[in-house]
C-alpha cells in the first residue's frame, strides 16, 4: 500500500486554502493517526483519499494510480470512509441492511456478504441488533453501525473520522480491537482523532497537521517528544507523556507500565 | 447553612414504555456554588439525571418516578419548566437539539430566551454582544446557526443558556465536538462562572479535567450511584475501573509507583504533583 500526496492544495472558497501544499507519503499498513486542531485540514485531506474531494491543485496517487483516473464510486471499493457524524451516513431501516448495502454496491457475492456480516457484526458489537433501526441505536452504537457498514466492504484502506467522540472506556476498547483486526487483515487504517490518549494506545505512527500543512510526522514516540513543535499546532501530549517529559525523561512514554519501568531504570542509574 | 441548590432524594426513574429503570435510588446534594461532576460509562444514567435536574423529567419525558428532585428547596415536578428555567440552565449533549430553529442568525438565536422573557431590545443587544464576546462568537453573529461547525454550534448553545444568567448550570458533555483547546476555553469560562458563585453540574468523560474542576464527583453505573465524594475520595476507591468508570491517568501513575515500591504516599489527581512524585522516585 502506498499513498503519495504531492503539493496538495484544496480551496472550498476560491482564495482560501483549507489545504496549503500537503506533501506526505504513507507506505505499508501500520495504523496511522492524523491529529491537529479543528480547521487544520485533517478531514479535507482524507476526503482526497477516496475522491469525495478533488484537488484544487497537486496530486494524490494511490498504489501508482492517480486519483483522477477513477470516480468516487470506483474508489469506494478500495478506500472506505466513515463519516464523523453517523447521521450523515446511515439511511436504511435496519442495521443488517446498512451492513449489506456497501458490499452489494461493489458487487460482492451474497455468500461472502453473509459470512462477513456475521464477523463484522460481532467485531463492532451489534450482533444482537441486526434487525434494529439505526435511528433507535444509542449515539455510540450508531457510530459502530457506521464503522461496521464500511468495514463490511473489505477495502484496502479504511478511514475513521473522529471515532472516539462520545465513546466510553468500553467503546474505546472496542475501537482498539477493530483497529487491531484491520491491521491483522493487512488493511491500512487511517484515523483522525483529537483523543491523544487513544492515539498513543492504538497507533504506532502519526501525522500532525496545522493550518493546512503537515507539521510533523513519524513514530508516535518521536512525534510527542517534540513538545515545542507540537505547541504550534496546539496538540497537547497525553497525561502520562506530559508527566514523563515534565520529570525530565528524554523520550515520550505512553503507558503506566512503561513509565514505571523507566523510573526504575533512572533510579538504578542514580544509585 | 444556606439551602442546597439541588437536592436529589432516593430518586428513581423509568422512561415510559421501557422495562428497566434508567436511574435507581440516587441521593445527593449540591450546595450553592458547588461544582459536581457526573461520570460513568455510556448508558449509566448521566443524561437521565440531567433531564431530571432541569425538570425535563417529568414535564417532557414521562414515565415511572420515585423520590424527589428539588431546586432551591422546591420540587421540580411541582414547578413549570418555564419557572425552572429562571434558576437553571441546561446545555444539551447534542447542540442541534438546543437550537430554536426559528432564528435566522446567531444573534437571534442568542437573544431567543431574552425575547421570550420580554427583555427590552436595547438591553438585549448589549447582552447578546457581551455573551458573543465571552464565547468568541463576535464574527459569527450574522451567520445562520445551521451553517456553523459542530464546535461553533456548541458555543452558541452554551451562549444561549448563559445569556439568561442561570443560578445553576447543567452541562451534559457539551464539548464533544470541540478540539482540546476549544474545550479548555469553554471550561475556563465555566470555572470562572463557578468562582463567581454559579452552581455547576457537569457530565464529562475527561477524567483529568474532572479531577481538576470538581469539588464533588458522582459515579454512576447501570443507573446506580456507585461513588459520591471529593475527587480524591472517589478516584482513590479500589475497583472503580472494573465497574467501567474511568479514572485520571495521574491516579494510575501514582498508584503504580506506590504498588511497585518506588514511591510512598497517597494518589495524586493533577499533573504538577504527579511530576514531583515521579522526580522523587527517580532520585532527582
Amino acid at each position: 500500500m502506498k499513498i503519495e500526496v504531492k503539493n496538495l492544495v484544496h480551496e472550498y472558497i476560491p482564495g482560501q486554502r483549507a489545504l496549503d501544499g500537503v506533501n506526505l507519503t504513507i507506505e505499508g499498513t501500520e495504523p496511522l493517526a492524523i491529529i491537529g486542531q479543528n480547521g487544520a485540514g485533517k478531514t479535507t485531506l482524507v476526503k482526497h483519499f477516496d475522491a469525495i474531494l478533488r484537488p484544487t491543485s497537486g496530486t494524490v496517487v494511490i498504489n501508482g494510480r492517480d486519483l483522477s483516473e477513477l470516480t468516487c464510486a470506483q474508489w469506494a471499493a478500495q478506500v472506505g470512509y466513515v463519516f464523523q457524524n453517523p447521521d450523515n451516513q446511515l439511511f436504511l431501516e435496519t442495521v443488517r441492511k446498512e451492513f449489506e448495502f456497501g458490499p452489494r454496491q461493489v458487487g460482492m457475492d451474497e455468500a461472502r456478504i453473509e459470512k462477513r456480516l456475521k464477523h463484522v457484526a460481532e467485531l463492532v458489537g451489534l450482533a444482537d441488533k441486526l434487525d434494529v433501526n439505526p435511528a433507535d441505536l444509542s449515539p455510540a452504537e450508531k457510530k459502530f453501525c457506521a464503522i461496521g457498514s464500511v468495514v463490511m466492504m473489505d477495502c484496502d484502506v479504511v478511514i475513521f473520522d473522529e471515532p472516539t467522540c462520545g465513546q466510553d472506556l468500553e467503546g474505546n476498547a472496542r475501537l482498539e480491537r477493530i483497529i487491531a483486526a484491520l491491521r491483522d487483515a493487512g488493511k491500512l487504517c487511517i484515523t483522525i482523532s483529537h483523543d491523544v490518549k487513544f492515539v498513543t494506545r492504538c497507533f504506532p505512527r502519526a501525522v500532525v497537521m496545522c493550518q493546512g500543512k503537515v507539521l510533523v510526522q513519524g513514530p508516535v514516540e518521536e512525534v510527542f517528544s517534540q513538545v515545542d513543535l507540537l505547541k504550534q499546532s496546539f496538540v497537547v501530549p497525553p497525561p502520562i507523556c506530559r508527566v514523563a517529559l515534565g520529570a525530565g525523561m528524554s523520550q515520550a512514554v505512553f503507558s503506566v507500565d512503561d513509565l514505571v519501568e523507566r523510573v526504575r531504570k533512572e533510579r538504578n542509574n542514580c544509585e | 447553612m444556606s439551602e442546597a441548590a439541588l437536592r436529589v432524594e432516593d430518586f428513581s426513574f423509568r422512561y415510559r414504555d421501557t422495562k428497566r429503570y434508567a436511574v435507581r435510588h440516587l441521593s445527593f446534594e449540591v450546595p450553592q456554588g458547588g461544582f459536581l461532576c457526573v461520570v460513568g460509562p455510556n448508558g449509566s444514567g448521566k443524561s437521565t439525571l440531567c433531564n431530571a435536574l432541569v425538570g425535563l423529567i417529568p414535564h417532557h419525558f414521562t414515565g415511572k418516578l420515585h423520590g424527589t428532585v428539588s431546586v432551591f428547596g422546591s420540587d421540580v415536578s411541582k414547578k413549570t419548566i418555564a419557572d425552572l428555567s429562571t434558576d437553571i440552565g441546561f446545555v444539551f449533549q447534542n447542540p442541534f437539539n438546543q437550537l430554536s430553529y426559528t432564528a435566522n442568525t446567531v444573534a437571534e438565536e442568542l437573544a431567543y430566551g431574552l425575547c421570550n422573557r420580554g427583555v427590552p431590545r436595547d438591553e438585549m443587544v448589549v447582552r447578546v454582544e457581551a455573551i458573543a464576546h465571552t464565547l468568541r462568537l463576535d464574527g459569527l453573529l450574522e451567520r445562520n446557526p445551521l451553517e456553523l461547525s459542530g464546535g461553533q454550534v456548541q458555543r452558541v448553545a452554551l451562549g444561549s443558556t448563559l445569556i439568561l444568567n442561570p443560578k445553576i448550570l447543567v452541562l451534559d458533555e457539551c464539548t464533544t465536538q470541540l478540539d482540546p483547546l476549544g474545550s479548555e476555553e469553554i471550561f475556563d469560562i465555566v470555572r470562572a462562572l463557578n468562582e463567581d458563585g454559579m452552581t455547576v453540574v457537569m457530565v464529562d468523560h475527561d477524567m483529568e479535567r474532572v479531577a481538576r474542576c470538581a469539588d464533588t464527583v458522582l459515579a454512576l453505573r447501570d443507573g446506580n450511584q456507585v461513588a459520591l465524594g471529593t475527587p480524591r475520595e472517589v478516584f482513590g476507591m479500589a475497583g472503580l475501573e472494573e465497574q467501567g468508570v474511568d479514572i485520571p491517568d495521574f491516579v494510575r501513575v501514582t498508584r503504580a509507583l506506590s504498588a511497585s515500591g518506588l514511591a510512598d504516599g497517597d494518589i495524586e489527581l493533577t499533573e504538577g504533583p504527579t511530576i514531583e512524585r515521579v522526580r522523587e522516585a527517580m532520585g532527582r
